[in-house]
């Protein structure tokens, strides 16, 4: 009875917003273009914000949602406030920054650096080189932030892996666009291994991973960095269908121990079919799928709870854009792990099923319901059903239209 | 497993070689300038277009596969005025090609060597829908339009590859006539047309509507880039029947629903328009494109 209610309220809320953002988004969208249009900095400022409710209630919450923009409270969640600047610094860099503001569950609002980097503009051979503070090249869904994401939370398995604010450091790497007749790139990269955004490596003394209490660790050797691999192929197939496959992989320092390692690696694959004629991009098939596995030393050898915890999971998500402006999405999720788990929230077995329709009412703004159908291990209730509407705007700069 | 590798090692030797360095790369944003390009320059260089003509390039998504383009062109042509400001961009910044940046000779913005027309006047908000602020983009539908662009493009190849000079500026001059003695029979097709009322689907038609002198005087979307509402249809059914309006026109990438309602409830004809080179079979060169323009627009409007 208590998850109809909810399942009610989430909807009532739902149509209420439908109907004011909708004159929102006529009304406010006042952004003076021409003042946009010619500067040499471009200026932009995106916010997303969610309403919704779960049969879960808030502290279980936290475990089922647990990205750090994922909608994670009955009633209503700032995702993210991201305000980004970028433009050319001279004829050597390009340079961005990404600043995120958003409300914590006790109300507290976080400013974030959550990216600031330079990429080199002409170097020779096909080489570029970036470096400051950045996401690392992992994964498809890894680099994306989450205006540009196709669900409203993160696929489960990146929050395990990668902790609630997707995997970024502080470091440098370089890309090579290969001379092969296709595109293929080759990413090497090496940031710091410690701070609370590469949770599955020096994270905060004190945490627990796998009941594993985290220990301080000095990363004062330079053996004590966050190595990175990635190789990307896109090839387009036919000229309707394009492909995007790759592969990467990372090791490092954990803080379980003073010298263990973790490995984590996957594989990714996007395809994308849009017909020949096509309307503002409509309509399009695109299918996006992850698998990941880490490998967790737990503990110094010499230690007598040593274990390698071995995760694993992925998620497989299709997007229909059926008609200009409706996406319909569905995503399946999956995540397990090695060892007794059930009451982990972070280690147990879990499957998440996830219908959602987006509609964009125009190039910078978006509505997004989305239904989770949750399986859990961890709370006493195992299955959970959660309903969240999304809301989004854009200001200033265009945004980018990636593949 | 050692003829394998051998095999592998081959492959890759035969993939990176260099395919001849003779030919000018040029790499078009879309198929109207790659068509323009070929026409001047012929042989000595090879062209293509990261759009196709079929879609509407504004909304075209930065590729991997076009960034292997970019990468590897001596010369990048735009249309400009905001067209693809939603993917060449980040395109260029994955590029690594200073060659083809902004301000380098390797980069040419098409929208610099013409008259933009629809310039706002006013403050411009995005409640405007997708107003451009340099100007309307759509400028390669007026075919003079076309010789402007094909003189600009003619002077670049020539700082870019002086040797071939002469070919050029003799492509050119060719390309240039047969475009003006092919103008005066559009005209000619056109003549019924001048001074007619017309509707549009989106503001994308007002250097056609110039070159043959007939007005646009309305669109199905209620502002540029907003799918048309009930309220707003309705509202063209009273101007089409008030105004006698005989004629609308559109792109064949748009939805045909709204126009066929407009068309049941008003008769209204409708002149679905290839906007593009490429943009409907048989449609492989500039010329084409107005020799197809041209016989669509007399066969919808019946004269």
């Amino acid at each position: 009875m208590q998850q109809h209610k909810l399942l009610l309220a989430a909807l009532a809320v739902s149509l209420f917003f439908m109907h004011s953002t909708v004159s929102l988004a006529t009304d406010s969208n006042s952004v003076k273009q021409q003042s946009w249009g010619n500067l040499p900095i471009q200026i932009g400022l995106s916010g997303l914000f969610s309403a919704g409710g779960s049969s879960a209630d808030n502290d279980e919450l936290s475990g089922l949602q647990a990205g750090g923009h994922d909608p994670n409270r009955n009633g209503f969640t700032v995702q993210n406030v991201e305000l980004s600047l970028s433009s050319t610094v001279d004829n050597y860099f390009d340079a961005q920054a990404n600043l995120i503001f958003l409300i914590d569950t006790e109300g507290e609002t976080v400013v974030e650096l959550e990216e600031a980097f330079l990429t080199t503009r002409g170097l020779s051979s096909g080489l570029q080189i970036k470096a400051g503070q950045f996401f690392t090249e992992f994964g498809r869904q890894n680099k994306q932030h989450p205006h540009t994401w196709a669900f409203v939370d993160q696929p489960v398995i990146l929050s395990r892996l990668f902790g609630g604010d997707g995997l970024r450091s502080q470091g440098a790497r370089l890309a090579w666009l290969m001379p092969v007749g296709w595109y293929s790139e080759l990413y090497l990269g090496a940031q710091n291994a410690n701070g609370e955004t590469v949770t599955s490596f020096l994270f905060a003394p004190g945490e627990e991973v796998a009941g594993h209490t985290l220990q301080e660790r000095s990363a004062n050797k330079g053996s004590e960095l966050l190595y990175n691999a990635r190789w990307l192929n896109g090839l387009d197939l036919s000229e309707t269908v394009s492909m995007n496959i790759g592969f990467s992989g990372l090791i490092g320092p954990n803080s379980s121990g003073a010298d263990t390692d973790t490995v984590i690696y996957g594989a990714d694959i996007y395809l994308k079919w849009q017909p020949l004629r096509s309307q503002r991009g409509f309509p399009f098939v695109a299918w996006h799928t992850e698998f990941l596995k880490r490998d967790y030393d737990a503990g110094d050898v010499t230690d007598p709870s040593h274990e390698t915890l071995k995760d694993s999971g992925g998620f497989t998500q299709v997007l229909w854009g059926f008609k200009p402006g409706w996406i319909a999405g569905l995503r399946y999720d999956f995540a397990r792990a090695n060892g007794n788990t059930a009451t982990d929230p972070q280690r147990d077995n879990r499957t998440r099923i996830s219908p959602n329709v987006t509609w964009y009412l125009s190039e910078y703004s978006k509505l997004r319901l989305q239904y989770n159908y949750d399986k859990t291990e961890h709370l006493a209730d195992n299955t959970n059903h959660s309903l969240w509407l999304q809301y989004e705007f854009n200001i200033g700069s265009h945004a980018a239209h990636t593949f | 497993m050692k003829t394998f590798v051998i095999a592998c090692l081959w492959c890759v030797t035969l993939l990176t070689v260099p395919q001849s360095q003779a030919a000018l790369q040029i790499v078009t944003t879309t198929e109207d300038l790659a068509a323009i390009a070929k026409a001047v320059g012929g042989d000595h260089i090879k062209v293509h277009s990261l759009t196709p003509g079929s879609r509407d390039p504004h909304f075209a998504q930065a590729k991997p596969s076009m960034i292997r383009k970019v990468y590897g062109a001596d010369l990048l042509l735009l249309i400009g005025a905001d067209m693809e400001i939603g993917w060449l961009p980040p395109l260029l910044r994955s590029g690594r090609n200073s060659q083809v940046l902004p301000g380098n000779p390797g980069y040419l913005d098409l929208s610099t060597t013409v008259t933009l027309l629809g310039k706002p006047t006013g403050p411009v908000t995005r409640d405007m829908g997708d107003v451009h602020t340099q100007g309307n983009p759509h400028y390669w539908l007026d075919p003079k339009n076309g010789l402007l662009m094909a003189q600009a493009i003619t002077e670049r190849l020539v700082a870019l590859d002086p040797d071939h000079s002469n070919a050029y500026q003799r492509n050119l001059a060719s390309f240039q006539q047969r475009l003006t003695d092919k103008m005066k029979e559009w005209q000619a097709t056109l003549t019924p047309l001048k001074g007619d009322k017309v509707i549009a689907y989106h503001t994308s038609l007002i250097y056609l509507a110039t070159a043959f002198g007939f007005q646009i005087v309305d669109e199905v979307e209620p502002k540029p880039g907003i799918a048309p509402t009930a309220a707003h249809l309705n509202r063209l059914i009273k101007r089409i029947e008030d105004d006698q309006i005989k004629l609308l026109i559109m792109e064949s990438y748009y939805e045909q629903r709204s126009a066929k309602f407009l068309q049941d409830k008003t008769g209204i004809r409708i002149g679905v328009i290839p906007q593009s080179v490429g943009a409907m079979p048989g449609i492989g060169d500039y010329i084409q494109l107005f020799d197809t323009i041209a016989t669509t627009l007399k066969q919808a409007g019946t004269f």
